[in-house]
């Protein structure tokens, strides 16, 4: 862009004489371009934020182990820098020959939340919101209508005339979520958990508006936990703390279950209203269940196929 | 089509005229009165305002927008499908002047052709500025990503979005050129391309309305009547917003050499059908929800009357429903022919009718209540608003350039021999 | 929270080897032994399986007499310390029907009396209904005369929760039993305030902005 005084009109090549108006123009265009980069600055931030390593960072499903292990070494070292706390992140792989299945007893559970504690705890969930992957409706009797119900109760429970509804990712054999994502950033597992490259997604959202569960949860900011309270025990695809503007969801505590152990919410029922297991074990006590309770899914209707189920006895 | 004297003499290779073409096309965007710096001046800085508020956006995550886990699209993907239909809409010029060999709305078609660019265009950035990873981008890039088409209709809608981008630059691009150059355009080389182009409009707002009406979850969506809504909507905003362009082009500019009488009369003809059949579609599905009172009917109890004490969107669709019929009431008399004041007045009581019922009154109610029947509502932020005006104004700028340099090409007052 | 039942205050776990009748294999007790040196010496089970604790009691409750000894421990005594002198009481149906001690026992079980469960002949141990003797140890026996639902669940794992592992080839498990949740003498479920309140933005009444 020329600024220089123009003498009413000088040539240059192809393109001819060059009006004051031009030159004019030049300097509006310089002006309007160097105001946009003054509007965009705020981008500096995230120079910071987002490493060259994080930007070009392949599809899980195209990483090399040796990739893996610079890449969790790289957010673990970003968990120390920005949290303060020293964890180690884990990939534990799928056990062959297992597909986990849930169930709950709603004639027993009661409504009081420790489930979504425990996850809030387990999953380096974001203090300040209060957030957890596990919903509780607390449901008048009489009705699935779940408008009816309230997620918002705060009294002494069980309440009278109520039973109480836990929410949570269905790990649905035919996930909505999943199909709409427009960069396979959420694929099901083998063993049936439905899971969130965090480092993948871009962010849109359409796999919240697909699931008929409000089961997904988006980092609208960079999540806060304090870093005496941050569990150390992370996996990559399950309870590492999530980056800003990506999508997340309950993984059944994969870093445990793919380990044998029960997931959080389990444990820390104090009405043993949960079953967890292998739906591929027929000795299984999720098994037992579906053979000799009578169990029901949320939706059925909308063809998801949950994996988790819903019993009264 | 105007004829254009044909100047004697060898043909310029391309190498030298189409420089020269670009040069032009840069030098008629950029002269022009008083108003017009004054209008773009305007428009820059809202859009830098918007851009400003995008970067605020990026840098501390999309908590400063009102967005929620409940509601989890908002003013952007409202705006977006808005546009959607706006870009289909232009097609209702190519359509009388193609299919039907209208000539008079063959010499304004570009105008069509040049609102889709730009509408489109504000498309994919209200896409961008509500995805909450824009640096990952690259993505959704096929081949560079992971591009999960077929399966996603994300996917479809982002080829067909760029697809009617690139046939639409190439059309226009092409016939002035050739326009510039004081030749015929050899039919070859533009009436393939607008042809598919026809169906191509179609299938963009289809596709944006399958992307809503695909998921079972949310029954407000889930409607078969989706896609057809979609289109008619488009074909009362589209054109609405094409008449107002030719009253002002008219007004600013002069119809000396362009005839836009016959194509608003025609345009009016069919808004004045369109809508009808859109508030027909409407009735439809409200008489389903509302008679069948299955509880999907929350979703529309809360857009017209509130639900459980909670009414936001209750004042934005009774002023669009207002709009709607009283822009169809406008159209229907026979005084809109002759008055230009109650045309204007129709054409943005549709286009803001429209607007609100396919943004705010379609988007947002989806979400009210939530899939878990929870109630949260849902009001635009200050960045929202900043970046919505912001990509509207970098909309109109496209579109006010893109007419800068089209008319007077087309009008034949710049062509290469007369430079 | 579950109640503890105070029971002899010294709850031991003992490993039960399989889920599957792990009530009937209550009596392998081993008191005295903690919980990993009971995972340790069944790791190598031929069923290649970890165990399975229960939180059973190893012997009766003893009572608080609300004394201390002289190192500032409370003074405990058995029951039969009292019971051994005392005529049974074959009616009373619950502490107000008592002239002397447990009046203050909140009893809420049904049309139980004192002596369906407590055996007037070895106040150490409980009784079935048929009269048989059982050991404090095995009170999941008892339980289950009355509640066969509830014990079947239970032994199927779909009652009374656990922690630990689900995969038990990978880990130990374990379970609380029936008195850990439900206190023999007003077993309903305690009523419990929830202490944790996910929360979204802006979950309603929304926020001004």
């Amino acid at each position: 862009m020329s600024s220089e005084k123009p003498h009413r009109t000088f040539s240059l090549p192809v393109l001819g004489d060059v009006s004051r108006r031009t030159a004019m123009k030049a300097v509006g265009a310089t002006i309007g371009v160097a105001a946009f980069g003054r509007a965009i600055l705020p981008l500096a931030e995230l120079k910071d934020r987002v490493t060259l390593q994080e930007f070009l960072q392949k599809h899980y499903k195209e990483l090399t182990p040796q990739e893996k292990a610079t890449i969790f070494e790289r957010l673990e070292s970003e968990t120390k820098a920005q949290y303060g706390a020293a964890v180690s992140i884990r990939d534990p792989p799928p056990i062959p020959g297992v597909r986990f299945g849930y169930a709950i007893n709603l004639s027993v559970c009661n409504g009081n939340g420790r489930c979504a504690e425990a996850c809030h705890r387990e999953n380096n969930h974001d203090r300040a919101t209060s957030q957890s992957y596990i919903r509780i409706f607390e449901m008048p009797r009489g009705t699935m209508d779940l408008e009816k119900g309230r997620s918002t109760y705060d009294h002494v429970v069980p309440a009278p005339d109520s039973f109480y509804l836990p929410v949570q990712c269905f790990q649905c054999e035919n996930p909505p979520c999943v199909s709409v994502c427009p960069v396979e950033a959420t694929w099901q597992e083998p063993d049936g958990i439905v899971v969130v490259d965090y480092n993948w997604c871009i962010g849109c959202r359409y796999c919240q508006a697909a699931c008929p569960y409000h089961a997904r949860r988006f980092n609208w900011q960079q999540p806060e936990v304090p870093a005496d309270e941050i569990n150390p025990d992370q996996g990559y695809l399950s309870n590492r703390i999530r980056p800003q503007g990506a999508m997340e969801k309950c993984h059944f505590c994969l870093h445990r279950t793919r380990e044998g152990r029960l997931p959080a919410c389990l444990e820390a029922c104090p009405t043993g209203a949960r079953i967890f297991g292998n739906l591929l074990d027929p000795e299984s006590e999720i098994r037992w269940v579906l053979a000799n309770k009578r169990v029901f899914v949320l939706k059925e209707e909308l063809g998801t196929r949950p994996t988790l189920f819903y019993f009264f006895d | 089509m105007t004829t254009l004297p044909h100047t004697p003499g060898p043909k310029p290779t391309h190498w030298v005229s189409y420089p020269r073409f670009i040069w032009q096309s840069l030098v008629l965007a950029t002269d022009g009165s008083f108003m017009f710096y004054a209008w773009m001046t305007l428009l820059t800085a809202v859009a830098l305002v918007g851009a400003n508020a995008w970067a605020h956006q990026v840098a501390h995550g999309m908590i400063v927008t009102n967005m929620t886990d409940h509601v989890s699209w908002g003013l952007y993907i409202a705006n977006f499908t808005f546009a959607v239909g706006v870009a289909a809409g232009g097609v209702m010029m190519v359509i009388p002047a193609y299919l039907y060999h209208d000539r008079r709305m063959h010499d304004v078609v570009i105008l069509g052709e040049l609102l889709a660019i730009a509408a489109i265009v504000m498309c994919l950035l209200f896409v961008t500025v509500d995805l909450g990873r824009p640096d990952r981008f690259w993505h959704i890039i096929p081949g560079l990503g992971r591009f999960n088409f077929p399966v996603s209709m994300l996917t479809w809608d982002v080829i067909v979005l760029n697809g009617y981008l690139l046939l639409n630059l190439h059309i226009c691009g092409y016939l002035l050129y050739i326009r510039y150059l004081g030749r015929t355009p050899d039919p070859r080389w533009y009436v393939p391309f607008i042809m598919i182009s026809i169906v191509w409009a179609i299938s963009i707002h289809t596709v944006t309305a399958f992307l809503y009406s695909g998921l079972g979850g949310r029954p407000f969506w889930n409607s078969a009547l989706l896609a057809p809504r979609f289109l008619a909507s488009a074909f009362v905003s589209g054109p609405a917003f094409l008449i107002i362009t030719m009253l002002v082009i008219t007004r600013v500019a002069g119809s000396a050499k362009m005839d836009f009488k016959g194509p608003t009369r025609t345009l009016i003809q069919i808004v004045r059908i369109t809508i009808l059949i859109n508030l027909l579609m409407v009735a439809s599905e409200l008489f389903t929800e509302f008679y069948t009172g299955s509880a999907h009917v929350a979703h529309a109890r809360y857009l017209f009357f509130g639900l459980h004490g909670y009414h936001g969107l209750v004042p934005w669709i009774w002023t669009a429903i207002l709009c709607n019929v009283a822009a169809a009431v406008l159209f229907l008399h026979p005084a809109i022919m002759r008055s230009v004041r109650w045309l204007v007045v129709a054409c943005v009581l549709a286009f803001i009718g429209v607007w609100i019922e396919k943004g705010m009154g379609l988007i947002i109610p989806g979400f009210i209540p939530s899939t878990l029947h929870e109630i949260v509502e849902y009001a635009p932020s200050l960045t929202e608003w900043k970046i919505t005006a912001g990509i509207w104004a970098f909309g109109l700028m496209i579109y006010t350039v893109a007419l800068k340099i089209a008319l007077p090409i087309f009008r034949g007052d710049v062509n290469f021999s007369r430079r | 929270m579950p109640r503890r039942l105070n029971t002899s205050g010294c709850l031991l776990l003992i490993a039960v080897s399989a889920a599957p009748g792990v009530i009937g294999g209550c009596s392998e007790q081993r008191p005295g032994a903690g919980d990993r040196a009971v995972a340790a010496s069944h790791q190598g089970d031929e069923t290649g399986r970890f165990p399975v604790h229960l939180n059973l009691p190893v012997g009766p409750p003893r009572v608080e007499t609300g004394q201390r000894d002289h190192l500032d421990r409370p003074v405990t005594v058995s029951c039969v310390a009292c019971h051994s002198l005392q005529a049974p009481d074959r009616v009373a149906r619950s502490g107000d029907d008592l002239q002397q001690f447990h009046q203050d026992l909140q009893f809420v079980h049904g049309n139980l009396a004192c002596l369906s469960c407590h055996n007037p002949l070895n106040y150490s141990a409980l009784r079935l209904a048929d009269g048989t003797e059982v050991e404090y140890a095995s009170v999941m026996t008892l339980c289950g005369q009355c509640h066969p639902r509830q014990s079947n669940d239970y032994v199927h794992g779909a009652h009374g929760g656990m922690t630990g592992y689900w995969d038990l080839t990978r880990g130990p498990r374990s379970r609380r039993i029936c008195i850990d949740c439900h206190d023999p003498h007003a077993p309903a479920f305690p009523h419990m305030i929830p202490t944790f309140k996910s929360r979204d933005r802006f979950l309603s009444p929304q926020s001004p902005h």
